[in-house]
């Protein structure tokens, strides 16, 4: 394991600050039929103020928590129509100040079949209709229940689907998606205050919450360049709980809207560098973050 | 102006020439939208009989009365009285009625009445046991309700051994009068029960005892939750009519036995120095001053937190107080020993490469902030030996009290020589050292994990000796969980478990005189 993280350290080393294009698992560009491409991409985030609920608040007792990913992206077209995708990141995180300890490991690997169902055209322009469906589920048994981790350790399956506009270098996607989280098991009996509880002693179980996420995309792809601008918006579909004591926190109701922009620079035929920011607008029970990332993608 | 003839599907995709898998991948999807969460509770509990009646149960040694006797409960009116059978025929009929929210109640408590109070007052802990929390955005501490109490490791030991021993005391009281007067049970007289019964006479009502014993202590603790608490007796009592197991006369005699055994007990705590736990004359910075011990604990804390009643060393034991006062640990090594040293770098060490598997045992034995404390922790464990042995509501009571007065006398010495010494957790002196759980605001010496844990075992696997190995494994693993943690030292643990074992041994020393076979 060491070694090709090592080889990746290297490659990030000489393409810092690089990022893939798609924000989001899934974008609205088919593969094409037996191509490939892998993209390996580099971010970091850090907020020092997170959401407890809706309620802005910062901890001196956590301080500013960074975290750092990289990100293994592969496409591959199955047919003209049908593309596999499969992700896999492997996370740090810490927190300046306090004493929990920092976190890192590979984190949950994703895989999703994208399905273009229907193009139309609409004079010069083209609508495609878009549906995928996807599932991840943890790489190891890392630790989540703490305010220093590096996911939910739910294994999710995530349906959506998309329109995609394209005229000329112009394009809009705009696609809906439900993540369906399953329960998982935390390392503790859940004994937190809730009237609703009718026992006292849950178990080890909990139920995280499964999110809903809209996502619109918009910018520019000639051969030269690809550039766009995004909003995401996750919402909590069920009830959740709000970040407290004794709350475990899985069970958090995580909802966010976030903003960013992409650009892509292929440099040379089947290779090219691309950059990624966003922010956070608004947050429920998640960190108010900024994010950086950059990295290359190869063509096969 | 294109006309919809224009709009032309220039392709029907080769991928999914099938209509059967679109309409598939169609309902998924619409399957995904309408999942909900699974609900996590208890599910059915199977119901049975308990295993014992315990006859000569009256004549158990009591623990706040001088005896059973000390408390006279008047006779009841025989069985072929018309007031009596007046009240037989109104539960006959409510039998015969369907309402589903009795059915609920009579279910509910048909669990156990001793072991639903204790489930109430662990989750009544778990509400009341906060810190306050600090938000750096506004300079300002999230506003509490100043008037709640703080249900720390000190407050809630006490609340579980007031409860357990008010519970017991007024079911000996019970007991007593239920043979001695042997008002057949309710099943003995053709009324089939809802639920299984134990055959002991029904005059008193256990239940409403214990309603009236748990809701009078709790109501001491909480009052702020007055309400939910009374509900919760009046369902109690309540539910054993609907059930078919008592009739009215029953409760009544029950609920005023255990108000007299509960005025006891409420004269004992206002009397046991808890009042004065929380250090209102500010005598904690002579304290520290003079403290044996070369440096001293602070908080770790942003912004630094004031420890959590530090004098509750002081408050009145359950067990014999000198007994309980020997069995404190010696004086922790300085931080200047080699002992200490090596101590200190093995938390260290610990830290530097935790497992996952030691994280697991460090979180599962954390019982920190808003949790029913370590203590609770070990009544949640003893909730399943008693059911798995299907003790009776007198049985039940006797282990909890067993148990929770263990919990007190071993929180109070651990208490003592905190606040005696104030050893320093271990990160206060290698910031280094990173802790899988938040650091409980109190000094290291002597772990409450440990003395707790220890006394706990001592005293489950006297009562349930085929359960010994798994307590045992349970035991290790809570008390090397804050070592895992990165929040204590292996001789605070080991003199910890020392003192808990010696707090066990009175318990069970008082076992095995207590009557009870």
């Amino acid at each position: 394991m060491q070694q090709p993280i090592r080889i990746i350290t290297l490659l990030l080393s000489l393409f810092l600050y690089q990022s893939v294009r798609a924000q989001g698992l899934i974008d609205g560009f088919m593969k094409g039929d037996r191509k490939a491409s892998l993209a390996v991409s580099y971010a970091q985030e850090s907020f020092d103020t997170y959401y407890r609920g809706t309620t802005p608040f910062r901890d001196p007792n956590l301080g500013t928590v960074t975290t750092q990913s990289v990100n293994l992206y592969g496409t591959y077209g199955l047919g003209y129509d049908m593309d596999l995708i499969v992700a896999a990141p492997y996370v740090r995180t810490e927190a300046s100040a306090g004493h929990w300890p920092k976190q890192e490991g590979f984190q949950d690997i994703s895989a999703a079949l994208r399905w273009e169902a229907y193009d139309y055209k609409l004079g010069k322009a083209r609508l495609s209709w878009l549906f995928s469906v996807g599932y991840s589920i943890p790489l190891q048994n890392y630790v989540i229940d703490a305010p220093v981790a590096i996911g939910h350790g739910s294994r999710n399956l995530d349906g959506r689907t998309m329109l995609h506009f394209k005229a000329g270098a112009f394009f809009l996607t705009g696609q809906f998606g439900y993540i369906r989280r399953g329960p998982v098991a935390l390392d503790r009996i859940v004994n937190y205050y809730d009237p609703s509880q009718a026992n006292p002693n849950s178990g080890m179980k909990a139920n995280v919450p499964d999110v809903t996420e809209a996502i619109v995309r918009t910018g520019f792809t000639t051969k030269h360049f690809y550039i766009d601008g995004w909003v995401q918006q996750q919402t909590p579909y069920n009830s959740g709980t709000d970040i407290g004591p004794g709350i475990p926190y899985p069970t958090n109701a995580i909802g966010f809207r976030r903003a960013g922009a992409t650009l892509y620079i292929p440099l040379v035929k089947k290779f090219g560098l691309n950059a990624g920011y966003s922010t956070t607008l608004s947050g429920q029970n998640i960190g108010n973050a900024t994010r950086f990332s950059g990295g290359f993608v190869i063509g096969i | 102006m294109p006309s919809t003839a224009a709009i032309v599907n220039i392709r029907m995709t080769n991928f999914f020439r099938i209509t059967g898998l679109r309409i598939a991948l169609s309902v998924s999807l619409l399957w995904l939208a309408g999942c909900k969460e699974n609900v996590i509770d208890e599910g059915i509990l199977p119901f049975t009989e308990p295993a014992t009646v315990d006859a000569e149960g009256g004549t158990w040694r009591t623990i706040l009365l001088p005896s059973a006797a000390t408390i006279t409960v008047p006779a009841p009116t025989a069985i072929t009285s018309d007031a009596y059978q007046s009240e037989l025929s109104s539960v006959k009929n409510g039998l015969l009625s369907v309402d589903p929210a009795q059915n609920t109640a009579v279910t509910y408590w048909a669990l156990g009445g001793v072991l639903r109070w204790n489930q109430i007052a662990r989750q009544l802990v778990a509400k009341y046991n906060t810190a306050p929390i600090y938000n750096d955005v506004t300079g300002q501490y999230l506003t509490t309700d100043p008037n709640a109490p703080v249900a720390s490791l000190p407050f809630a030991t006490r609340l579980y051994a007031l409860l357990s021993a008010t519970q017991y005391d007024a079911l000996v009281v019970a007991w007593r009068a239920k043979y001695q007067y042997n008002r057949p049970s309710l099943s003995r007289q053709n009324i089939v029960a809802r639920v299984p019964l134990a055959d002991v006479p029904s005059y008193p009502s256990e239940d409403a005892a214990i309603a009236e014993a748990s809701a009078q202590i709790l109501l001491y603790f909480f009052p702020n939750e007055a309400p939910f608490i009374q509900q919760k007796a009046n369902e109690h009592k309540q539910s054993r009519l609907w059930a078919g197991a008592s009739v009215a006369s029953d409760v009544k005699a029950g609920e005023a036995l255990a108000a007299q055994v509960a005025q006891v007990a409420l004269t004992r705590a206002r009397s046991d120095r808890f009042a004065l736990a929380a250090d209102p004359a500010n005598t904690l910075p002579a304290l520290l001053a003079k403290a044996p011990y070369d440096t001293k604990w602070t908080s770790l804390d942003a912004p630094v937190r004031a420890p959590i009643l530090p004098l509750a060393g002081r408050v009145k034991s359950w067990f014999d107080s000198t007994a309980v006062a020997r069995t404190a640990p010696a004086a922790p090594p300085l931080t200047t020993t080699p002992a200490f040293q090596t101590a200190l770098a093995e938390v260290r060490t610990l830290s530097d490469a935790r497992t996952r598997e030691q994280w697991r045992a460090a979180d599962y034995w954390n019982d920190g902030l808003a949790t029913y404390t370590i203590a609770g922790h070990w009544n949640l464990i003893a909730e399943d030996l008693i059911r798995q042995e299907r003790q009776n509501e007198l049985r039940t009571a006797r282990t909890y009290a067993l148990l929770n007065r263990a919990l007190h006398d071993a929180t109070t010495v651990c208490w003592q020589t905190k606040y005696t010494y104030f050893v320093p957790r271990p990160p206060q002196l290698d910031s280094q050292i990173k802790t899988s759980v938040l650091i409980p605001n109190t000094p290291a010496y002597v772990s409450e994990h440990a003395t707790n844990s220890a006394a706990a075992a001592t005293v489950l696997t006297y009562l349930f000796p085929g359960e010994t190995t798994a307590l045992t494994k349970q035991r290790d693993e809570a008390v090397l969980s804050p070592l895992y943690a990165g929040t204590q030292y292996r001789f605070s643990i080991d003199a910890g478990a020392q003192t808990g074992t010696a707090i066990g041994t009175l318990a069970t020393t008082w076992a095995k005189a207590d009557g009870a076979k």
